[in-house]
């Protein structure tokens, strides 16, 4: 059994089905493999956060480059499948989308369990919902099962960063420290509205999860990813490291 | 949508094609297109591009085929395919992706369903969806389902590949010799993953078998327990006080006859309301004119009279005088809980989180309630104001219940239709006392009708319901949103309101709101088998039937099947007999009277046929290996 991913082992699968990709992006980050001769890996992503933080739009926006101001609250769970390519290492991307509110609570937490990466999503002009992560972080953790929650890979979403200046209740600095405290996971601040580092995100959630993979098989990976609104998505993929796959064609 | 670098190469192209996918935007529905098969290095792709519509005045299109879709628009298609803000509007389906294909029965619609459980729906305008299938068979291997004559099911690449020799059979497609190094270092580092992934691989080839699934099965376990009632689950006692559990493990199961076909009626006509009412006023008639709705539902204008009633604001028997007096009580009374809140100062809410938590929640949420709808278009909507204050004041009607996602999708089509803040709340408490079970804290009211659900598809289609309980799904969570919200997600504007008002009749029977479920899985059993879908495929493809399904055909299934119900209504084990709003039969008198008699092992066989079970139907008869536990029942269910 590996740290940091459940127990589950990974699947890998042949050519998992993905038809809906982003346009665009970052040069490393490609959307679309060539699958007729890569096997991709499928990792289990879950958005949490209260309802109305953008969990749904972001996960829309990075899987059909869309965004509607007026979508629906979400209902009971919904999925959707992206394939990406980050550094020569395909990915299916199984992102689960839950609804936020706490009387469905017993239904979204069995969801938790075999996920490989965890996006804590707070909304910068709400304090409550960033106020709320530690309770999303610790729920994803009792219910997912994870052996031990330090390694876990999360990433901590500030979303709609595009809200004017007044608006917002929740400074870069602010969250950074809170981040600091809690297993140190990297913070991204994005808009799925104008979509910003949205792709960013997701990219440096599976850089967070093929982090702690290497790691685990190469202990003196030295890395600091900062991500943070400043950056280009350009820049964000720079920073992910070689992937194990990688680091085997290297010997 | 990806945007490929490279140029691919057209190799089959037909237009006039509209698509709808689950993704599609509400603008795209409409929009006309070519659907081609096109080539690339990474492979092969349907690709569908919309079609540019401007409406030209007065001048002929001379594309003759264009003219039979519209003689007043001239159409091109768009180079780029991205619509007014840039965004590619392209669709493009690589064909390995693709399992199955459907043909509907009109011949011009042809659903793609791929291998996660997306779908994809193409309406051919001018050609039939056969002529595209033709083309499709040089690039794709497929058979025709023996279940479903319409439906194609796309042979896998291993299937073909097993056409092939062992020998050629070039199983891990890389560089061999890389391979193995990689194999090697990782079976060094983790062993077990690395020989199974090998192992799987091949397995997958040979047996062509589904990988298993351990998180969704995880899932589903947990699920299984989230999902099970606190309350304890109808028993049945035998004479040695052993118990048995019904649900999941029928005592009995019944063979039903051959669904009667139920036409649908036409709408209830304001001449036919006129008639029902006396000269004060009364509805005389209550009971056949919900009869009349639940056949064909009521004409649009008559709605906003006639819902008062179903939804219990004003009572069948008021008087025109009775029901001014009703409204204006019921006028004061709204206010002066709207009042409640609206004077409820700032400082008071900072001590008061229930109250803040919920107002916040209402903001967030009208916010996203059916804002496509041009009753809720655009910003600073007044509808808006209506709904939140609605929703706020039901808050203080109800504190206990509060607010619930969920619940503004129910009060919507309502406010819509009503108009008027004050009735649209008084018909929205009658619609919560109908089905507020659904909100409470304990979800009580929803794991009971998912396992009552449940049973009924033991019942009705045991095929359906052992595939489901072997696919992680027996837990019927993805009925889910079927059920909180009464389809609302799942109907566009106008079917919505004749659905709900067809279930407010509880015509014909208690609980009639599942068997329109059982109606849709019934319709959709095919093709979640025949596509082999698992947990995560189910859901997702029965999330995707949103606005697809197709409401006087399923309405008509739906009381067909009620028919089959109670033409063996005798038959019925009690907790079945309960959903449907008949009595428990406690059959231990029947059978111990007989027992007195005969002694004999209370087993029905094939060919024992008991005249005191069968209420006058001969096509009753039950299965093999049969054996009836009702030997009384746990007092307990009563
Ligand atoms: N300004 C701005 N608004 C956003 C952004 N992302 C989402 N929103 C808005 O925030 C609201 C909530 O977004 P959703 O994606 O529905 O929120 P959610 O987290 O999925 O909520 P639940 O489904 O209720 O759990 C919507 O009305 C969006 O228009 C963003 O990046 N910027
Ligand atoms: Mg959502």
């Amino acid at each position: 059994m590996r740290k940091g991913k459940n127990k589950y082992g990974r699947q890998k699968a042949f050519k998992m089905s993905a038809s809906n990709n982003v346009a665009g992006g970052a040069p490393r980050v490609s959307n679309f493999p060539n699958r007729n001769s890569q096997r991709s890996t499928l990792l289990k992503v879950v958005i949490l956060g209260d309802g109305g933080v953008g969990k749904s739009c972001l996960m829309n926006r990075f899987v059909s480059n869309h965004f509607d101001e007026h979508s629906f609250h979400t209902i009971g769970v919904e999925f959707l499948n992206k394939d990406i390519e980050i550094n020569g290492e395909a990915y299916t991307l199984q992102i689960w989308d839950t609804a936020g509110q706490e009387r469905f609570k017993t239904l979204r937490t069995p969801f938790y369990r075999g996920s490989d990466i965890c996006l804590l999503t707070y909304a910068v002009d709400d304090r409550t919902s960033f106020q709320n992560l530690a309770l999303w972080r610790t729920e994803f953790l009792y219910y997912a099962d994870v052996q031990e929650g330090s390694t876990f890979p999360f990433i901590v979403i500030g979303n709609k960063v595009d809200v004017p200046e007044s608006e917002k209740q929740i400074s870069t600095e602010e969250a950074k420290a809170w981040c600091l405290e809690n297993g140190n996971s990297p913070l991204v601040e994005t808009s799925a509205k104008d979509a910003t580092n949205v792709e960013a995100a997701f990219g440096a959630a599976v850089a967070a999860w093929a982090r702690l993979e290497a790691r685990l098989e190469r202990p003196i990976v030295e890395d600091t990813v900062d991500l943070s609104k400043q950056q280009s998505p350009h820049r964000t993929s720079c920073c992910m490291p070689a992937s194990t796959a990688e680091s085997n064609k290297v010997i | 949508m990806f945007e490929p670098t490279e140029q691919g190469k057209d190799i089959s192209i037909h237009s006039g094609v509209v698509l709808r996918g689950a993704n599609t935007r509400e603008d795209d529905v409409h929009s006309t297109g070519t659907l081609s098969i096109v080539e690339y290095t990474f492979g092969k792709c349907l690709e569908w591009k919309p079609t540019e519509v401007s409406v030209v005045s007065e001048s002929q299109d001379q594309d003759p085929e264009w003219s039979l879709v519209n003689t007043h628009t001239r159409t091109r298609t768009v180079s780029e395919g991205t619509d007014s803000l840039g965004r590619s509007r392209t669709v493009r389906i690589l064909l390995c992706d693709l399992k199955s294909f459907r043909i509907n029965r009109s011949g011009q619609q042809l659903t793609l369903m791929l291998k996660d459980g997306t779908n994809y729906v193409v309406y051919f305008q001018l050609f039939n969806a056969d002529s595209f299938v033709s083309s499709l068979k040089g690039f794709l291997k497929f058979i025709k389902s023996r279940k479903d004559r319409n439906m194609y099911i796309v042979m896998e690449a291993e299937d073909s590949v097993l056409e092939k020799s062992f020998a050629e059979l070039d199983l891990f497609q890389e560089n061999a010799s890389d391979y193995v190094w990689k194999f090697v270092k990782n079976l060094h580092d983790r062993p077990y993953e690395t020989t199974m992934e090998a192992c799987s691989k091949l397995t997958d080839i040979l047996l062509h078998k589904e990988p298993t699934r351990p998180v969704e099965e995880a899932v589903a376990d947990l699920l299984n327990r989230s999902l099970t009632l606190d309350i304890p689950q109808p028993t049945i006692l035998n004479v040695a006080g052993e118990e048995y559990e019904v649900i999941g493990e029928p005592g009995v199961s019944v063979v039903l006859p051959p669904r009667p076909p139920c036409p649908r009626g036409a709408p209830l006509t304001q001449e036919q309301w006129e008639r029902c009412k006396d000269t004060d006023g009364r509805i005389t008639n209550s009971e056949a004119l919900k009869e009349m709705i639940f056949r064909g539902g009521i004409s649009p204008t008559l709605r906003y009279e006639v819902w008062k009633y179903l939804l219990n604001y004003y009572p069948w028997e008021a008087t025109n005088a009775e029901r001014i007096e009703l409204k204006n009580k019921k006028t004061e009374e709204y206010f002066a809980m709207k009042l409640q809140w609206k004077t409820m100062t700032p400082e008071q809410e900072t001590r008061f989180s229930d109250f803040r938590d919920r107002k916040s929640l209402i903001e967030k949420d009208v916010n996203r309630t059916d804002r496509t709808h041009p009753y809720y278009h655009g910003d600073n909507n007044d509808h808006l104001v209506q709904l939140y204050d609605i929703l706020m004041t039901y808050v203080m009607y109800n504190f206990d219940l509060g607010y619930v996602q969920g619940m503004s999708d129910l009060l919507s089509p309502i406010l819509c239709l009503m108009d008027s803040e004050v009735e649209a709340f008084w018909c929205f408490v009658g619609f919560m006392n109908k089905v507020s079970t659904n909100f409470e804290m304990d979800q009580e009211g929803m794991k009971l009708q998912l396992s009552q659900l449940h049973s009924l598809v033991v019942l009705t289609d045991p095929q359906l319901a052992q595939y489901l309980d072997r696919h992680e799904s027996g837990n019927m969570f993805f009925c889910f949103r079927w059920l909180l919200v009464l389809f609302k997600r799942e109907f566009n504007a106008n079917d919505i309101l004749m659905l709900w008002e067809i279930l407010w009749t509880d015509l014909p029977c208690k609980n009639f709101l599942l068997l329109v479920c059982v109606a849709v899985l019934d319709t959709e059993k095919n093709v979640l088998m025949e596509n082999r879908y698992g947990f995560t495929e189910i859901l997702k493809h029965i999330n995707d039937l949103s606005l697809r399904i197709e409401l006087p055909w399923t309405l008509s299934k739906a009381e067909g099947i009620y028919h089959q119900l109670m033409a063996v209504a005798g038959l019925l084990p009690d907790h079945i007999r309960v959903i449907i709003g008949l009595e428990p039969q406690l059959k231990t008198a029947i059978i111990d009277s007989e027992e007195e008699n005969a002694t004999a092992e209370p087993q029905l066989d094939v060919n024992d046929s008991r005249p005191s079970h069968s209420t006058g139907s001969g096509n009753v008869i039950f299965g093999n290996n049969e054996v009836s536990f009702e030997r009384g029942i746990n007092l307990s269910y009563m």
